[in-house]
Parts: C-alpha cells; sequence; structure tokens
C-alpha cells in the first residue's frame, strides 16, 4: 500500500523495498495486506465458479456442465476457497494483522517471523487446492469430504489428496497465526490496556483465535486419518475393516462447526467497531458483547452433531444436540440487540461501512432465524441436505461474513491505503450487492421447501422458477461484486487522500485512529498510555 | 525488561502449541474412545456380545430378522446368508446359518464385521456364539458352514425409545486379515466371480 508518509521520514525505517518488502515480511500491516489480496484473488476463483454452477442451474436440464464429476469439483472447490482462502484470510490474517495490534497499542505482532510463515504456507495452500482441480478428476466430495465418497474407490487419482494436503498446509498456517494472536494479546497491550478496554475486535480475534487451535489439530488428525485410508490401507472409516465412516463425520463436524464460529466471530468484531463508530456512541453492553463472543465460542464445541442428525442417532442424543443448539441464540441475540441497542439514539451516519454494517445485521438475523428452525432435530430431518440448508449457511455465514468484510474494508481503507474510496459509487455497490445475494439466496428457501437436493446438477422441472430467478440474483451479485474490485482499484489508483488520523470524528475512539493516516511502517514505537474508556493519556486523543 | 518479555511470550506459544499437540491427540485417541463408547452403548448399531445371558422368559411378541452379507473386494470369497430372514420370539434363541466359499486357489484368512439397523434395536441383539468372533482361514474351494447364535432381549419391550421396532437387519462385512501374499491374479479372478453372487 501506500507508504508515501513512510518514505519521507525513511532514515529509521530501514524497511526492505520491492519483492524484498513483501516476500520478505515481518511487518505486520504488509503481512495483513497481503492476506486481503490472497482473499481478493481467492474470491474472484471462488466467485467465478458459484456463478458458473448457478449458470447450469438457471434451467433444468443440462446446458454447460456435462462432467458431474466436474460439476461436483466446482461445488467442493468454491465452498473450500471461499471458507478458507477467502474469508478467513480477509478477516483473522488481513484485518486482524493490520489492526490488533494498532488497536492494543502493540508496536507488531509478537513473532514476526512466524507471521511471515502463516501467510506464505497460506499461499502454497492455495496453490495446492487450486492444482488438486487440475490433476486427475479433481475432488467431488463436496467441502466435507465425508467417505466413502472420499475414499480411493470413489475418487481415484491424487486429486483428493492434493486437496487434503492443501488443508493440512492451511490448517498449519492457521494454527501458526493464533498462536501468534493469542500471545500478541495476551503479552503485548499497551500498558493499562486491561482485557476488559480491549475493543470488541480484539475480542473477537482472541475468541477466533483459541477456536482455531481447539479446532483445526482435530480436522489435522481426521483428514490424516482419510489419507492413510486412501493411500496405506487403513480403515479408520471403512466398515469392512472395522472402521466407521460415521466416524469423520463426528470428527468433521467436531472442526465444522466452530470452524463456522471461526468465520463469523471476527464479523461481530468489525461490525461491533463500525456501528459504535457511526452511532457516535460505546457500544451497548461492552462486557455482554465480549463474553455473548465467549459463550458461543464454548458452546460451539458441543453442538457438532446437529449437522448429522440423520446419520442415525438416537432420540435422546437428537434431543441433546436441539437443545444445545437452540441456547446457541441467546449469546447470538445479545450481541444482535446490543447492536441495535448502541443505535438507539445515536445519531447515525449512513457513511457506506455502516450500511455494510446494518446489511450484515439483516442477513445475519434472517440466517439466525432459519438456523433456530434448522436445529429442530423433527424438522431437520425433511430439511437436511435441502436447497433451504444452503440458504441457511450463506446467509449466516457466507454473505453476512462478505458484508463484514465490505464493511471492514470500507471503514479501514483510509488508514490502510491512506486514500478514502469514491463515496457515491460505493454506496450504489452496497445496494447491488445486497439486493443481489438477496435475489439469489431468498428464493432457496422455497426451492428446499420444496424438496430440492443441493449438490445436483440438474433438477425437475417443477423448480425451475425459483431456480431461476436465484441464478438472476447472481448476475446481479456478480456485478455489485466487479463494481467492488472497480472501487478498490479506484481507491487505489485516485481515492481522496485522508490527511487526518481520525477521518470518521469522534465516534471512532479506538487506537487505530490516533496513528497517521495511512499508518506508517512503525507505529507505537513509543507505547501509548491507556487510560479510562481505552483512550490513550499519552497522546493526543481524537477530537471530543 | 525486554528479555523477561520474549520469555514470557515463548512461554505463551509452548503452552499454545501444547493445547495444539493435545488436540492432535485427541483427535487420534477419539478412535478407540469411539469403539469402546459404542460397545458399551450399543451406539452405530455395535450388538451386545459380552455377558450374554439368556432372559428366563420368552415373550410372545415377534420380531423379524433379515440377514445380510457383503464382502471386501480384497477377499476372493463368496459369502451369504442360507435364509433370508426368519421370525422370532422376544428372548428365544435362535441358530442362523451363513456360508462362505474361497473361490481363490490359496488359503485365505478373514474376519466379519458386524452392525445392527436400526441403531437403536442394536444394544437388545445378543449374540451368544458368532463365526464373527473369530478369524476364519478357507482352504482353496473349501465351502463351510457358519452358524450364529443370537436372542433379542425381551427388555426392548421397555424401552419408550425402541419398543416400535419390528424388523432388524444383522449384517456382516467380510474383508482380509491375512497378508496378501495371494498371486493377485487369482484375486482378481475370484472378485469378478463375486460381483455377480453378492451383486444384490
Amino acid at each position: 500500500m501506500a507508504y508515501g508518509a513512510a518514505a519521507a521520514h525513511g532514515e529509521h525505517d530501514h524497511h526492505p523495498t520491492g519483492w524484498k518488502r513483501w516476500v520478505y515480511s515481518t511487518n505486520h500491516k504488509d503481512i495483513g495486506t497481503m492476506y486481503i489480496w490472497l482473499s481478493f484473488v481467492a474470491a474472484i476463483i471462488g466467485g467465478a465458479m458459484s456463478w458458473y454452477i448457478r449458470l447450469e442451474l438457471a434451467h433444468p436440464g443440462i446446458q454447460y456442465i456435462d462432467d458431474f464429476q466436474f460439476y461436483n469439483v466446482l461445488v467442493t472447490a468454491h465452498g473450500f476457497l471461499m471458507v478458507f482462502f477467502v474469508v478467513m484470510p480477509a478477516m483473522i490474517g488481513g484485518f486482524g494483522n493490520w489492526f490488533v495490534p494498532l488497536m492494543i497499542g502493540a508496536p507488531d505482532m509478537a513473532f514476526p517471523r512466524m507471521n511471515n510463515i502463516s501467510f506464505w504456507l497460506l499461499a502454497a495452500a492455495l496453490v495446492l487446492l487450486v492444482l488438486s482441480t487440475v490433476v486427475g478428476d479433481g475432488p467431488g466430495t463436496g467441502w466435507t469430504v465425508y467417505p466413502p465418497l472420499s475414499n480411493a474407490n470413489y475418487q481415484p487419482g491424487p486429486s483428493v489428496d492434493f486437496g487434503i494436503l492443501a488443508l493440512h498446509v492451511a490448517g498449519a498456517s492457521s494454527i501458526l497465526g493464533a498462536v501468534n494472536f493469542i500471545v500478541t494479546i495476551f503479552n503485548m497491550r499497551a500498558p493499562g490496556m486491561t482485557m476488559h478496554r480491549m475493543p470488541l475486535f480484539v475480542w473477537a480475534i482472541l475468541v477466533t483465535a483459541f477456536l482455531l487451535l481447539l479446532a483445526v489439530p482435530v480436522l489435522a488428525g481426521a483428514l490424516t486419518m482419510l489419507l492413510t485410508d486412501r493411500n496405506f490401507g487403513t480403515t479408520f472409516f471403512a466398515p469392512d475393516g472395522g472402521g466407521d465412516p460415521v466416524l469423520w463425520q463426528h470428527l468433521f463436524w467436531f472442526f465444522g462447526h466452530p470452524e463456522v464460529y471461526i468465520i463469523i466471530i471476527p464479523a461481530f468484531g468489525i461490525i461491533s467497531q463500525v456501528i459504535s463508530t457511526f452511532s457516535k456512541r460505546p457500544v451497548f453492553g461492552y462486557l455482554g458483547m465480549a463474553y455473548a463472543m465467549v459463550s458461543i465460542g464454548v458452546v460451539g464445541f458441543i453442538v457438532w452433531a446437529h449437522h448429522m442428525y440423520t446419520v442415525g442417532l438416537d432420540a435422546d442424543a437428537r434431543a441433546y444436540f436441539t437443545a444445545a443448539t437452540l441456547i446457541i441464540a441467546v449469546p447470538t441475540g445479545i450481541k444482535i440487540f446490543s447492536w441495535l441497542a448502541t443505535m438507539w439514539g445515536g445519531s447515525i451516519e449512513f457513511e457506506t461501512p455502516m450500511l455494510c454494517a446494518i446489511g450484515f445485521i439483516w442477513l445475519f438475523v434472517i440466517g439466525g432465524v432459519t438456523g433456530v428452525l434448522l436445529a429442530n432435530a423433527g424438522i431437520d430431518f425433511a430439511m437436511h441436505d435441502t436447497y433451504y440448508v444452503v440458504a441457511h449457511f450463506h446467509y449466516v455465514m457466507a454473505i453476512a461474513a462478505i458484508f463484514a468484510m465490505f464493511a471492514g474494508w470500507y471503514y479501514w481503507i483510509g488508514k490502510m491505503s491512506g486514500r478514502q474510496y469514491p463515496d457515491l459509487l460505493s454506496k450504489v455497490q452496497f445496494w447491488v450487492f445486497f439486493i443481489g445475494v438477496n435475489v439469489l439466496f431468498f428464493p432457496q428457501h422455497f426451492l428446499g421447501l420444496a424438496g430440492m437436493p443441493r449438490r445436483i446438477p440438474d433438477y425437475p422441472d417443477a423448480y425451475w422458477g425459483w431456480n431461476y430467478v436465484s441464478s438472476i440474483g447472481a448476475l446481479i451479485t456478480a456485478v455489485g461484486t466487479f463494481m467492488f474490485f472497480y472501487i478498490v482499484w479506484y481507491t487505489y489508483r485516485s481515492g481522496k487522500p485522508v490527511t487526518a488520523d481520525n477521518p470518521w470524528g469522534e465516534g471512532a475512539t479506538t487506537l487505530e485512529w490516533v496513528v497517521p493516516s495511512p499508518a506508517p511502517f512503525h507505529t507505537h514505537e513509543e507505547l501509548p498510555v491507556i487510560g479510562s474508556g481505552g483512550r490513550p493519556t499519552t497522546q493526543a486523543a481524537p477530537a471530543e | 525488561m525486554k528479555n523477561s518479555g520474549q520469555k514470557k511470550k515463548t512461554m505463551t506459544a509452548v503452552m499454545l502449541f501444547s493445547l495444539v499437540g493435545g488436540m492432535v491427540g485427541l483427535s487420534f485417541a477419539s478412535v478407540p474412545l469411539y469403539r469402546l463408547f459404542c460397545q458399551v452403548t450399543g451406539f452405530g448399531g455395535t450388538p451386545n456380545t459380552e455377558a450374554v445371558a439368556l432372559p428366563s422368559e420368552v415373550s410372545d411378541t415377534v420380531v423379524t430378522v433379515n440377514f445380510d452379507a457383503n464382502v471386501n473386494s480384497d477377499l476372493p470369497w463368496a459369502f451369504k446368508p442360507v435364509q433370508r430372514k426368519v421370525k422370532v420370539r422376544l428372548g428365544q434363541e435362535s441358530l442362523a446359518h451363513y456360508t462362505a466359499a474361497n473361490v481363490s486357489d490359496q488359503p485365505v484368512t478373514g474376519t466379519a464385521t458386524f452392525s445392527v439397523t436400526p441403531y437403536k434395536a442394536a444394544p437388545y441383539f445378543s449374540k451368544i456364539a458368532c463365526f464373527c468372533f473369530n478369524e476364519q482361514t478357507l482352504l482353496p474351494g473349501q465351502e463351510v458352514d457358519m452358524p450364529v447364535s443370537f436372542y433379542v432381549d425381551p427388555a426392548i419391550l421397555d424401552d419408550p425409545g425402541a419398543r416400535d421396532v419390528k424388523l432388524i437387519t444383522l449384517s456382516y462385512t467380510f474383508h482380509r486379515t491375512d497378508d496378501e501374499e495371494t498371486d493377485k491374479s487369482s484375486a482378481k479372478v475370484a472378485k469378478a466371480s463375486e460381483v455377480d453372487r453378492n451383486g444384490g
């Protein structure tokens, strides 16, 4: 990004230039920037895959994709890319790296070299994942990789093995990143920055990092078992050797359910900052908000089997998992109502980040409500693996997360690049994208209720109408996506320079707004001392 | 000051990495734990094979038991039940038969895994004697009778979650347990013939 200010007093910076600056980077801001760019690249690939899927599904019959294994590969790769290479890198690696040290008053992350290897492992994993689709037949397993579909009989060739290795490497990257965040947050807060004064975004990243540490190793273990099942004749998941394919589902979802919180909790953090800033009020119920995230994280580990109600769990187990799942609605409700209460009576400015944050709440609530419905084992028997589930999880964790990323990008781009986004165009982009995703995903509820199964390239004529509407929504969303990338390009090329430390005014109280814009290469070299309310006492606070 | 801070950071990192190690260990420990859990609770269709004592009373309620047979593709055996199904009274000991034939020209050893569906009936399905408790070795061309002795516990009638079960399926899957030193080509011939026999 543009370090005009840094170059001006560059003598004492000694930061490397050219490609070395990026490849060898140990700077949390540069690494964060690279994470965001990696996320952009993966988003274009993953998005293109989803548009191709919707193109095929616009009409019944087979139009474009006559190789059904390829259709399955598209579905699989779209899921993997969006989860592991778009949302996680942007929110945790990108905004997390950029703003956790800035917000707690630390000069950098605790282990800058480990930070570098985290990023490059992820880049390597992305290459492996893309390779997996071009060697052999591609992995046609769905992102859940259930055996027996994922075993060597049904997915021969190296594709699934490549995919497994990609996830292993991405998992190693996530674990290193998570350790780095936790060590930084526990040990490097500026004097006076107590845990209970940390901005909610920092809390969100802290909770997420712990979820990563506890969940990702389980995925790594399960993937290793699958790898040896496929290649070395073990039978962890094969009944004809004493194994059980359902064990995979338990292990996968023990990781997979916390994974959806790993995606959405950083979004909670971003939304809290944005809503507080543009309502010009501190967030309502700060402690409740922080511990709601903690309890969502904790309860998230004991609800995994609600993804597998139909494997033959007995009635008592289903009753337990239903009840435990419904409990998650309580802390989630605390968050929603606290955001609304923050806005209530606030002097709200509808800047683009705020629009995106309100869009997030809308999408998250719709997805949450359908989630409460799906949590009931009895209803889920009818809904399992239908488009209702597709609509639910795209609302609650996919497009909700995307809107949190938009909110974060619009909110922080002035600080990151020193240039402001074009205001009117960004608002148009918000509306186009918002309308697009709702037209895209809302009709899928109807398709699901009518019984249309997911992961099929063709469907009976009766499902045509809403599928067509949904595909039109995908087209509108595509326009919104390209508008966003145009805005990114325009901002870097000719966005209005941001000169003020704090362009957002009195509502923006966190520490990233006391350093210059764009943030220089090194910040907080002299540790700020934090007083009550999380405001620094030794540096000039933003205008009250 | 700076050094002690570095040490603290390293300590935190070491603790976090051991947490990661612990979780990896736990994921592998889940394999034996899961098996144990299934045996104790009958979860996932694991029938009762331990501490089997025939109940004194025989109930008038009759259930149907279906028999299913599968063979892993590496095992050159033909394996099928003699009877497709039997009707048994709860608490009554019954005997069912399977036949297994080695269709290769090598002696082959196999073991059967087993399961009971619906899963909720599994804890009440008790096996008194079963060929699946031991490894079985068949000489080339040998065909043997494999009996299984079982009963369905009348206690199933006292379980509100399982008392509606009227049809229970007992399934076996034979897989190879000896080293595969057999001539591969003969194994392939055997496989091809199996497909016909186990096609249903």
